[in-house]
């Protein structure tokens, strides 16, 4: 492993104890200086006076004291996508790495983006759901900023973006659900149109064949202009509360009417990841899924939760390569991660079915 | 095993969303994921970069007063827009307001801003960009969380506010009216 990787592992993610449905949750924030032309527009030298100004600015806030701040330049391909991975930066920000720089705390849990497509794209990620708590933070951090650079603001259009979807509050929020329940009862449709219609925005993630119908989705804020950010944050939690009360009452019809199902789907699958020894990501993540389940439903010990989330993490395509120091081809990746599936799941407890 | 929508190789990333009310699913290739940046484009359809310009373009009214538009401080002009799909600077939201109304308008439900203002402006930053004449309206105060600043008076807001919906309705731009007014409601109760 190199220095890179053994900072980027050093850290487990988690300090908070996992919950059931909600696998992670995140805040972002986007702004702008007033007197500098956008990140697509400026050229270098602007570019870097852009993000040296704002790293000065936010090195003095103290809830970023003692943070990273990495140039993705200076990254390997395969490094950057394992932050994206890691959710502390966007796909994009990881192919224009003209000036780019992500500055981290230790805990990873609040990184920001410097040249993006926004000047800065501050975020704060939990591995459950508290949004009051990470918008005082990241509030804290944007009220220091502001202080200390001359921030992008009209009256009417709120903070300006570069693209002017983003403007208003110019703040997305999202959560990342695990729906096991509703997908296996065939619910996710609906839920999917409910979810649009209330002005959010849900999305599927890792699918699943052809069907395209993972166990996760990710629900956010579409609109970002007329609410306040209290507003946004309260309905979208209201939203997620009742999905959770769903999934959850969903379960309990799973376990009522589909238990042998659910005992031999659970139980195929962790034959899978013990004995695997060439397993495709998407594949991985629908076993992974029945476990997390498995562990809800204390089939499995419920503090396995949160290993499992970091498992899923450690799995996944860019972060196999970190751990190898090398680049992968999508086959070798495949023995690597059956590799990896296979020694945790060698340690996991056998199934206890009621 | 889906294939790549772009390139026939196996694809690895699936993902599903909903435009519009109707379900689409895209099958790609890792490769061309990264390529198409089809990441994190939240709100957007799957649009590539290059066409999400030209998808909000072609979302929103075209008038007769978007043609010559350029901004006076960078140089965007509506085409450049399109391109892009990105503004060039804080300014291009003066000098091509057409433009930023019908994206805002056909992408947001909201019309005004009603949420934190940055802290600076609620104090020194205002005085000096009134003394200046620069802003218009001075307080900074938004119709729920709002702050209100040394200069903050929900009064002040309020005429400022029925400023801009005289001009909006004099312009005829009546979401803007509408939206103008409920604001100003909100802060009369």
């Amino acid at each position: 492993m190199n220095d890179f990787a053994k900072k980027l592992f050093q850290n487990s993610k988690s300090v908070v104890d996992a919950i059931p449905v909600v696998v992670s949750s995140r805040i972002r924030l986007a702004r702008n200086l007033a007197d500098a032309k956008f990140v697509k527009y400026a050229c270098k030298s602007d570019l870097r006076m852009i993000a040296d100004m704002c790293i000065d600015a936010l090195a003095k806030c103290p809830i970023l004291s003692g943070s990273n701040v990495v140039a993705m330049g200076d990254l390997l391909e395969y490094e950057r996508t394992s932050l994206v991975e890691r959710h502390m930066c966007s796909q994009e920000f990881t192919a224009n790495i003209n000036e780019a720089r992500l500055l981290f705390t230790d805990d990873q849990l609040i990184s920001i983006m410097i040249n993006e497509e926004d000047h800065l794209r501050m975020q704060i990620f939990r591995p459950n759901l508290n949004f009051r708590e990470m918008f005082d933070s990241i509030n804290e951090i944007d009220d220091h900023l502001s202080e200390n650079l001359d921030i992008a603001f009209d009256e009417r259009y709120g903070f300006l973006t570069s693209c002017p979807t983003n403007v208003g509050t110019g703040m997305r929020a999202s959560v990342m659900l695990h729906l096991p329940a509703l997908s296996i009862l065939k619910q996710m449709n609906n839920l999917v149109l409910a979810v649009q219609k209330l002005g959010f925005v849900a999305r599927g993630l890792f699918g699943e064949g052809s069907d395209s119908q993972g166990n996760f989705f990710q629900i956010s804020n579409q609109q970002t202009l007329g609410l306040s950010e209290v507003d946004i944050l309260s309905r979208l939690s209201q939203i997620i509360k009742s999905i959770i009360d769903y999934e959850l009452n969903f379960r309990e019809i799973v376990k009522k009417e589909r238990i042998v199902w659910l005992y031999d789907n659970i139980g195929r699958a962790l034959g899978i990841l013990r004995g695997c020894y060439s397993m495709a990501s998407v594949d991985a993540i629908n076993c992974i899924s029945l476990m997390m389940l498995a562990s809800d439903l204390e089939y499995l010990p419920n503090d396995l939760r949160h290993e499992l989330n970091q498992i899923m993490m450690k799995m996944q395509g860019s972060h196999l390569q970190v751990l190898a120091n090398r680049p992968l081809n999508a086959a070798e990746r495949d023995i690597k991660r059956a590799e990896i599936l296979r020694e945790f799941f060698a340690t996991v407890p056998n199934l206890k079915f009621m | 095993m889906d294939k790549c929508q772009f390139c026939g190789k196996q694809a690895t990333v699936h993902m599903t969303q909903i435009v519009n009310g109707k379900m689409t699913a895209v099958h790609m290739c890792g490769e061309c994921a990264a390529k198409h940046g089809l990441f994190d484009k939240e709100g957007l359809p799957f649009a590539m970069l290059s066409t999400i310009g030209e998808a909000l373009f072609a979302g929103i009214k075209k008038s007769a007063s978007m043609n010559g538009l350029i901004c006076s401080k960078c140089g965007c002009t509506p085409m450049s827009f399109k391109e892009t799909g990105r503004l060039g600077c804080p300014n291009c939201y003066k000098d091509l307001k057409p433009l930023v109304d019908g994206i805002v308008e056909s992408s947001q439900k909201g019309m005004v801003h009603s949420g934190k203002v940055p802290k600076s402006r609620t104090t020194v930053e205002v005085e000096k960009a009134l003394a200046a004449d620069k802003v218009k309206c001075g307080d900074g105060v938004g119709s729920t969380g709002r702050k209100v600043g040394k200069r903050g008076s929900v009064k002040g807001r309020v005429g400022d506010l029925q400023k801009m919906l005289d001009e909006a309705i004099r312009d005829e731009r009546y979401e803007e009216a509408a939206a103008l007014r409920d604001e100003i409601r909100k802060l009369k109760k």
